[in-house]
């Protein structure tokens, strides 16, 4: 009988061992398979930058952040009754910036103080979908894909957890800041892009919705003492090497189901899960972050990229009609949030810069696309005006603010990562419609750069179902290099 | 390639001073050329723009573009024109030398006179090709006694690779094995002791039918498989609007009666309400990609779920990986369209309209002209057409997946990859059918062969198929559901009720006619029709002298209510045309008991309004009492609060009267249906396949069923494992567990704690040295957080999580 002996299966053990998680994963066919990341074949000439940022923050304003109100003021009229709301582009007025002619608009004067560190895009466009759905639009955003895709399409930050892998690998590669997936509207829609897709699961997001108390998720249990906790699993290692079966079952998936319980408790043995407690932030720290759960997201954000992540995603929450997602009250709502956001994001430019790491750290500020007082999805669209207050003339303040949802023209903002300091590019038009006069951006062409910062090519592509699946949609997302210093 | 070309050298001496004389000499003339100039992107397996030379046959089917050679007519090639031209966007080779002259001169002789090719030759190897139709085999003889089917077979192909056969597992891990696979749960220890026990021969066959016969396990296990294949789950993307339906109880029912696999797809292409929610795929809201619509969904769900062929592809352009085409997968979606559909290449239209029509067409045609439903009917029957190997062998390969852990085909979508051992695939197709399409004798035949006993085989280290070499089965991690109906399992915590709405046992027709509904439709006594929107709340106190072993109950009402028993909320619903089942179990106790039916009637004026309620309170064999609603009930206009309490008493209850209304007949088949269901619900566990997916079974990896999903995940990542070690809902379910289990083992010492919770998850006692670790864990005393601890250990271990 040839079947293997006992030492040949300890050698081979021993050999399995020394093999990464990746290589193994890859032994089992029907995994997505890596092409031409590195290395030139005579088919695919597909090279990687080199990377000029090593981690990556992508900060989300989920629910249609509006570019007049934000980033990219226009015409300001103050809500006086009776004004016709087709004058009415901004309602806020325009603030100076730390760069010279450079205006955004009011209720963000941290931030105008950091813009000489940052490249604005202001022609960031989307496509219209034909039905303005938030979670459509975000899984587009976040994917690079228009849903539903014939495969499970992963998140920008699994692609990034794939190709690069962890940074330190105690540290989950791709973290997930903000955002419940259970119990809010569209949840299931919210589930379908918070995926590493058909990586699997080892890439996709370790989710901490709440900042606060994301300590728990790298704690043991409620009610379990770390003694016992680390006792606990001293007792399971002494009981795998006392298994009859050991050396019997199968040695790959033994192997790889062992390495996957040392990993978890490396993390939760580590001194990196003291970066996942924000109580151990000085207090004044605490206080100048604390907005709000995305304020202290932004911290928690700081503290993991300190301690070694590689993609983190921190959001204001995509709640149906809540947050940036302004149907009717608009203005208000805008006020709120740009409260929430000033502070924190200003600071977490400083503290990257203080700390030496803002060169090394690409942070985005995006949403899914942008809004405007009178046009839903873009001049010509045959989407459903969603609008709440509807009117034509301001008669109450419910109705001054911009209650479309606009996919013609959105400002985008970049930090750090080998992009220029105090840079804007493309421009929308000065008068309605506001859609993207010059340099347009698609998402395909803003995730090629992003990748390229991080040193992916846009051509990157895994097989699945023997087909190519790329980094940007077929391939043809080209990164817009006068971004970069 | 060089055996080829042996070849070849051979059969051109034969001919040559033949038939040939002046004309072009393929193989001396004709070959060296493609080879030179082609290779890098239209032979062997390149077919770069669809266009592939590696056959005659190929080279004839031209490329996406239309035809390259026109047989006769060289000077009118594009073939020619392309070599010939100086366009920079049509010329060929794109890049490197150009073709001489001479050369092509030579190429457009061999055109003019029809393309002569060698009989059989190819460039490279061919993309391998299954055959439409079921193949026939002889059964090798048996070696060594070894006489079950699938053994003959893998017995030659194992002695033609140089290998053996590997014996035989144990009882213990055969046990195991079988129910994981078979019923998706552990054998509970007392049917392994037994099956320890029994001395026969036979025992495994013996056993193998009685596990088969488990038609509610075997459901409720291979609903997990089927749900991910038919993309049918309780919650996801889709149903928020009403753009997706559910076939669960369809699909329920089918597995319990063991439907045959043909009849069951036949029901799935050309469906009945219940089971249209397959082909209607995914509404979407808004614009999809032309690749999206829920004809080409239905194009592409076809192939991949029942063929395995993969027309994602071709649903936007001809395919680079098969033989496939966007015409074949438009011609398929054009059988379920309703609308003329035009066909989409990448997303922007051709002016062509698809015609329906059927892939393989030497088993038939659809009429394109025929009613949709006729259409559907016509493919129906092709698909499952006896003709149609293509068919029985996919699925078969799934199902030998499933239990063997690796497809004969692998990966398992992608049927038109070569089989490590055609033979077998064939066999067990043929088989299949033969016996009536029946998965149960399909299992059977598989889990009964030495080759499902064998040992398990390393996990094979090549990614390539093609070098893949059987060597036995190999081990399995659990599915998500798979562990978690184990963890329910062991630690007694599986939740209440299922979300499913199924009746969970088998239903024999006419079999509840006997079952007798006395309970009688109640409103308030107030003169005239009721008021829309008037509320009555029902009452009626019920003296029992013990607790009830089991309770529960039927109710509806027109227009809608909310129960209460003894103060707490067990049901409310809004629908008078559907009748409730509700456990009623853990409210009831000795004494008064007091049941609220707070009913409410709706519409726009004075409509009939009614409630009622039919309860079974079961105290033991054959002493039963019902609660009914009759004339006894009394009736208040004061509703109570959330808890089921009013602010002040009640001094005005007065008495109800039956109330006239078309339900009592409408909604008697659904009462009985419901009395019978919470009956046969019993202590029956519920299972994981049961419930809407939580975050600790999405992390272990069941999927969003958005797609079609046919392989789980094999490896434990990083993530699953964090979530284990301290996710709230597994530490939530060790913590009752260690409760429950202290309970059941009351005044055990930790050894024989220890010893009973390895025979239930392991199937065996723990060894001294594992007993001795343990314990020390556990304390001689067990504690509730000690066995919490023990639980996890044991329930993390790599013979737990792995079928094996």
């Amino acid at each position: 009988m040839k079947t293997m002996s006992l030492e040949e299966r300890i050698a081979r053990r021993a050999f399995l061992k020394k093999l990464g998680a990746a290589s193994t994963a890859a032994m089992m066919a029907g995994e997505p398979r890596l092409y031409g990341a590195t290395e030139t074949s005579d088919k695919h000439e597909v090279v990687n930058p080199a990377p000029r940022a090593d981690a990556c923050i992508l900060i989300w304003l989920a629910g249609g952040m509006a570019a007049p109100e934000t980033f990219d003021p226009k015409r300001y009229l103050p809500f006086e009754k009776g004004l016709e709301v087709d004058k009415i582009l901004s309602t806020f007025p325009a603030i100076d910036t730390a760069v010279d002619g450079l205006k955004i608009s009011a209720g963000l004067e941290n931030i105008a103080g950091v813009m000489d560190r940052a490249t604005l895009i202001r022609s960031h466009v989307q496509p219209d979908l034909g039905s303005i759905l938030h979670s459509r639009h975000q899984y587009h955003w976040h994917t690079g894909y228009v849903p539903p895709v014939t495969v499970a399409a992963p998140h920008l930050g699994a692609w990034m957890a794939k190709v690069l892998g962890p940074r330190n690998p105690v540290m989950p590669p791709f973290i997930n800041i903000g955002q419940r997936i259970e119990g809010v509207g569209e949840q299931e829609e919210l589930k379908a892009f918070t995926t590493a897709g058909f990586f699997g699961s080892e890439f996709g997001p370790f989710n901490l919705p709440y900042p606060e108390d994301a300590v728990q998720a790298v704690r043991p249990p409620e009610g379990m003492e770390p003694g016992r906790f680390a006792n606990r699993y001293q007792f399971y290692k002494k009981l795998v090497d006392q298994n009859p079966h050991r050396e019997f079952l199968s040695d790959y998936q033994q192997e790889s189901m062992l390495r996957s319980f040392d990993n978890a408790h490396r993390l939760l043995g580590s001194k990196e899960k003291d970066a996942f407690d924000l109580e151990l932030e000085p207090k004044e720290v605490r206080e100048r972050y604390d907005t709000g759960r995305f304020g202290r997201g932004c911290l928690l954000a700081r503290r993991l990229v300190e301690a070694g992540a590689r993609f983190i995603e921190v959001t204001t929450e995509y709640v149906p009609f809540l947050h940036w997602d302004t149907h009717e009250n608009g203005h208000e709502t805008a006020k709120g949030m740009k409260a929430e956001i000033d502070r924190p994001i200003a600071q977490l430019i400083l503290d990257l810069e203080e700390r030496g790491m803002l060169d090394r750290t690409l942070v985005i500020i995006a949403s899914e696309f942008s809004r405007d007082m009178l046009i839903e999805g873009v001049p010509g669209s045959t989407a459903r005006d969603q609008s709440r207050a509807k009117s034509e003339t301001l008669q109450e303040m419910k109705h001054y603010g911009l209650h479309r949802h606009f996919t013609g023209g959105t400002s985008v903002v970049m930090f750090g990562g080998g992009m220029k300091r105090g840079f804007v590019y493309g421009a929308t038009a000065d008068e309605r419609p506001l859609v993207a006069v010059e340099n347009p951006v698609s998402i395909s062409d803003l995730h090629a750069t992003i990748y390229n910062a991080m040193g992916i090519s846009p051509k990157l592509f895994y097989e699945i179902e023997k087909r190519p699946f790329y980094t940007t949609q077929d391939g043809k997302g080209q990164a817009v290099m006068e971004l970069f210093a | 390639m060089r055996e080829k070309f042996g070849v070849l050298g051979l059969v051109t001496g034969l001919l040559i001073g033949g038939a040939w004389g002046d004309e072009v000499d393929f193989s001396h003339d004709i070959v060296p050329i493609l080879r030179e100039h082609c290779a890098d992107c239209h032979l062997g397996k390149k077919k770069k723009g669809s266009f592939s030379m590696n056959t005659r046959k190929d080279l004839l089917a031209g490329s996406e573009n239309g035809e390259v050679v026109t047989p006769g007519k060289g000077a009118e090639s594009y073939l020619i024109e392309t070599l010939s031209t100086d366009d920079a966007d049509i010329q060929m080779p794109p890049k490197g030398d150009r073709v001489s002259p001479e050369q092509i001169e030579t190429l457009k002789r061999w055109i003019d006179g029809g393309l002569k090719w060698e009989p059989g030759f190819a460039f490279g190897e061919t993309n391998w090709e299954p055959p439409v139709q079921p193949r026939e085999v002889a059964l090798p003889k048996a070696i060594a006694g070894r006489d079950h089917p699938i053994d003959r077979l893998l017995d030659r192909y194992l002695a033609d690779h140089d290998s053996e056969p590997t014996g035989a597992v144990g009882d213990v891990t055969f046990i195991r094995r079988l129910y994981l696979d078979v019923l998706g749960l552990l054998p509970e220890p007392e049917v392994t002791t037994a099956f320890l026990a029994d001395a026969s021969a036979d025992k495994r066959e013996k056993l193998v039918d009685a596990v088969l016969s488990q038609d509610v396990d075997y459901a409720e296990h291979w609903l997990t498989f089927w749900n991910d294949l038919l993309r049918n789950d309780y919650a996801g993307t889709g149903f928020i609007d009403g753009g997706r339906k559910q076939i669960t109880d369809w699909l329920y029912r089918s597995l319990i009666d063991n439907k045959p696999y043909d009849q069951f797809v036949r029901e799935l292409i050309a469906p009945t309400p219940d089971a249209e929610g397959f082909i209607n795929g995914i509404k979407w809201r808004g614009n999809v990609n032309a690749s999206q619509t829920r004809e080409v969904q239905f194009a592409q769900n076809l192939g991949q779920v029942f063929l395995g062929i993969n027309m994602k592809c071709a649903s936007c352009h001809d395919s680079f990986i098969d033989r496939w085409k966007l015409k074949d997968a438009y011609s398929l979606a054009a059988v379920f369209a309703e609308e003329p559909v035009e066909i989409h290449r990448c997303d922007k239209g051709t002016g062509e309209i698809a015609k329906a029509a059927w892939i393989f067409p030497e088993l038939g045609e659809v009429n394109p002209d025929a009613a949709q439903p006729k259409r559907l009917r016509q493919l129906a029957r092709l698909m499952t057409d006896p003709g149609n190997g293509r068919f029985t062998r996919t699925l078969v390969n799934r199902v030998w997946h499933r239990l063997m852990g690796r497809g004969i085909v692998h990966p398992v979508d992608a049927m038109h990859t070569k089989p490590w051992d055609e033979d077998l695939l064939d066999w067990l197709a043929v088989d299949f059918a033969e016996q009536g399409y029946d998965l149960r004798k399909l299992i059977r035949r598989i889990v009964t062969s030495k080759a499902y006993q064998a040992p398990m085989a390393p996990t094979p280290d090549v990614a390539d198929a093609e070098d893949y070499v059987y060597r036995g089965p190999i081990a399995r991690r659990m599915t998500a559901e798979q562990f978690i109906d184990a963890v329910w399992q062991i630690t007694d915590t599986a939740p209440a009720s299922p979300v499913a709405d199924v009746m969970r046992m088998k239903i024999v027709p006419g079999q509840y006619e006997d079952i007798e509904v006395t309970g009688k439709w109640i409103w308030s006594n107030r003169e005239g029709v009721p008021q829309a929107g008037e509320v009555a709340t029902l009452r009626k106190v019920v003296k029992l002298d013990k607790k009830p072993a089991k309770a529960f109950a039927t109710i509806s009402a027109d227009n809608e209510y909310t129960l209460f028993v003894n103060g707490r909320k067990l049901r409310d619903d809004a629908n008078w045309m559907t009748v409730e089942s509700v456990d009623l179990g853990g409210a009831m106790k000795a004494g008064d008991n007091e049941f609220l039916v707070v009913a409410r009637n709706a519409g726009s004026g004075p409509n009939a309004a009614g409630a009622f309620l039919e309860a079974r309170l079961q105290f033991g064999e054959n002493d039963e009492q019902r609660v009914i609603t009759d004339e006894s009930w009394q009736w208040t206009a004061r509703e109570p609060d959330k808890r089921g309490q009013f602010g002040r008493p009640v001094e005005d209850w007065q008495p109800v009267k039956e109330a006239p209304g078309p339900w009592a007949d409408r909604l008697a088949p659904q009462v009985r249906a419901g009395l019978a269901r919470a009956e046969g619900a019993g202590d029956r566990m519920v299972r994981a396949s049961l419930v809407k997916s939580d975050l600790l079974m999405r992390s272990l990896g069941r999927p969003n069923r958005e797609q079609v999903v046919t392989v789980r995940p094999e490896q434990l990542s990083t993530l699953q494992a964090i979530d284990l070690a301290n996710g709230d809902i597994l530490a939530a379910l060790l913590k009752r567990g260690a409760v429950n289990l202290l309970a059941q083992h009351s005044g055990s010492s930790s050894g024989e704690l220890i010893d009973a919770l390895f025979r239930e998850a392991l199937c065996r006692p723990a060894t001294g040295d594992e007993r001795e670790v343990l314990v020390q864990l556990v304390g001689e005393t067990p504690s509730e957080q000690g066995v919490e601890d023990l639980l996890w250990s044991v329930l993390m271990l790599p013979e737990f999580q792995l079928v094996r």
